[in-house]
């Protein structure tokens, strides 16, 4: 009988073979992305880069404006105060497989102040049910010593 | 079918690690063939990406992700793939959008990072075979190919000196290529037989590397091209074909997919004689015999006699038929689709005699290229043709 008409409750009943597909990677972080996590190690600050044919300020940094199709120069670079407001958010009560998490996590879309751009981050609240859409909300920082120059210096963003 | 004209090609450096991402890279090749062009972003109307495994970048639907690097945000954009043939697929592909009248101009953007799979892409490669029959055994592709290298020098009782003549050529001609990653203005046959072997009859010296990079061409109807050039170049026949993945079935000796696919371009074409109507050609070389078995495909000679006319010297870039002017993947670099960049933009460059220290003498006026990709079993094939 083929398979397709039994009830298959564990499927390791059926005769396998185990495999997996064996490829790690390691990511460059490119020209603009190396730029912004070295000022990010050294600073609390983020940087940005702006177009100077269209005016959009591009956070994270590109090294192009995707819409011109022009490069931007190191000039249009531009400090910015690491800090915005909540677009979206979101309450996640289970993880990625299912399991219940100890604590809610609240994961949101935050808006940074003097760009065009977002960035996804964890939000810290004391008031979970509350509606974060257009919140004020800073970045902390991991301790300067700590940094890697990564996404995860950015620990979360405190609501002000 | 619209006809339809090539008008600018870029490309950017290939190496074995580039910091740029895949997008910057995208970016940085697609502005050079825009540049070219003479054209602006807004010029064109649909864009095609050629990458192949999404497990070199490892990023899943890398397409997507390497899409605003193209130009081709809120635009038509479809991404091809067929691994190694990749790079002469995805102009093809970006051929029929225009020769469809479906698109005026065509911006095709070909990228791969091979650097981002770590520690080396041949674990990406392994993951292509049967889990069940091949996998356990843990084969890599160059083990494969030095199976098929054996093949073809049985049958034909071929010399290893003539095919190791292959890398001297092509990475002496690319010494003048400005992206090249392994030229080398002074390597003789020998250096390629004392490299280390990697699997016999392979040695180091026969393999092109793994690279970082990225190429563009953009393609425009006729009508379009007359606005930017009074000496066009053409797209005059395209072709593509595959064999059965079962290659333990399969005599190894010839590859009738790029046979096929050559048959088919060149009826498009309407090249009765390949052998006299085509002046020059890249067919793809990520390994030295390669080259010659892909001339034989090409049927721009007989079976077995692409080593001879190596020998002879009839592919040198001064000989009657040049073979791989560019340097190819062996003096060039070998990121997948990229290597459009060796194989259909070299075409155009030579052509409309833009190929500077790389250009061939004595005003040619047809060129194929090719290329061959998956488990011994694409071709893809484009010929180009002055106007």
């Amino acid at each position: 009988m083929m398979t397709f008409f039994e009830k298959q409750t564990n499927p390791l009943d059926q005769a396998h073979h185990m495999g997996n597909l064996m490829v790690d990677n390691m990511y460059t972080s490119g020209t603009a992305g190396k730029k912004f996590f070295t000022h990010l190690k050294e600073n609390d600050t983020f940087l940005a880069s702006r177009c100077k044919k269209c005016g959009t300020t591009f956070f994270p940094p590109r090294l192009y404006c995707e819409d011109c199709f022009i490069e931007i120069p190191e000039e249009d670079w531009k400090e910015v105060p690491a800090q915005g407001t909540v677009r979206l958010f979101t309450i996640a009560t289970l993880n990625t497989f299912g399991e219940k998490l100890d604590e809610p996590k609240v994961i949101g879309m935050i808006d940074i102040e003097g760009t065009d751009g977002a960035m996804l981050g964890y939000i810290e609240t004391d008031e979970t049910n509350k509606d974060l859409i257009g919140s004020k909300v800073k970045a902390v920082l991991r301790e300067k010593k700590d940094r890697e120059g990564t996404v995860k210096d950015i620990r979360y963003f405190q609501v002000l | 079918m619209n006809k339809v004209a090539v008008i600018g090609g870029g490309m950017t450096l290939f190496r074995r690690h580039l910091n740029e991402t895949g997008k910057e890279l995208s970016f940085l090749a697609s502005k050079m063939a825009l540049e070219e062009a003479g054209i602006q972003n807004s010029d064109i109307d649909m864009v095609v990406m050629g990458s192949a495994p999404c497990a070199f970048d490892g990023i899943h639907m890398k397409g997507e992700n390497l899409l605003d690097g193209t130009g081709a945000k809120n635009k038509p954009y479809v991404r091809v793939f067929n691994g190694g043939g990749t790079g002469v697929f995805a102009p093809i592909a970006g051929w029929w959008h225009v020769a469809s009248g479906v698109a005026d101009v065509a911006m095709v953007v070909c990228e791969e990072k091979m650097g981002s799979c770590y520690p080396h892409p041949q674990t990406a490669f392994q993951t292509i075979w049967d889990p069940i029959l091949d996998r356990p055994l843990t084969p890599n592709l160059v083990w494969l190919f030095a199976m098929e290298m054996n093949r073809y020098m049985t049958r034909h009782n071929i010399k290893k000196e003539d095919i190791a003549q292959v890398a001297v050529k092509n990475k002496r001609n690319a010494v003048g290529h400005p992206c090249a990653q392994l030229p080398d203005e002074n390597i003789t046959v020998e250096d390629v037989l004392n490299s280390e072997i990697m699997a016999w009859p392979v040695n180091l010296l026969d393999i092109s590397p793994p690279s970082d990079g990225a190429s563009a061409l953009i393609l425009c109807s006729e009508e379009k091209a007359k606005e930017f050039t009074d000496d066009p170049v053409f797209v005059d026949g395209v072709g593509w074909n595959i064999d059965s993945t079962m290659w333990t079935n399969r005599d190894l000796y010839f590859p009738d997919y790029v046979a096929n696919a050559a048959k088919m371009a060149y009826k498009m074409a309407g090249i009765k004689d390949p052998r006299k109507e085509i002046d020059f050609a890249e067919p793809y070389d990520p390994f030295t015999y390669k080259e010659l078995h892909h001339m034989e495909g090409l049927l721009l000679c007989d079976k077995g006699e692409a080593p001879v006319l190596t020998r002879e010297g009839v592919t040198e870039r001064d000989g009657d038929l040049p073979i791989c002017p560019s340097g190819g993947l062996l003096g060039v670099g070998n990121p997948i689709a990229a290597t459009m960049g060796q194989k259909v933009c070299e075409l155009y460059w030579q052509l409309a005699g833009k190929a500077g220290k790389r250009q061939i003498p004595g005003d040619p006026q047809v060129g194929v290229g090719q290329a061959w990709g998956d488990i011994m079993q694409m071709g893809t094939v484009i010929v180009l043709r002055r106007g």
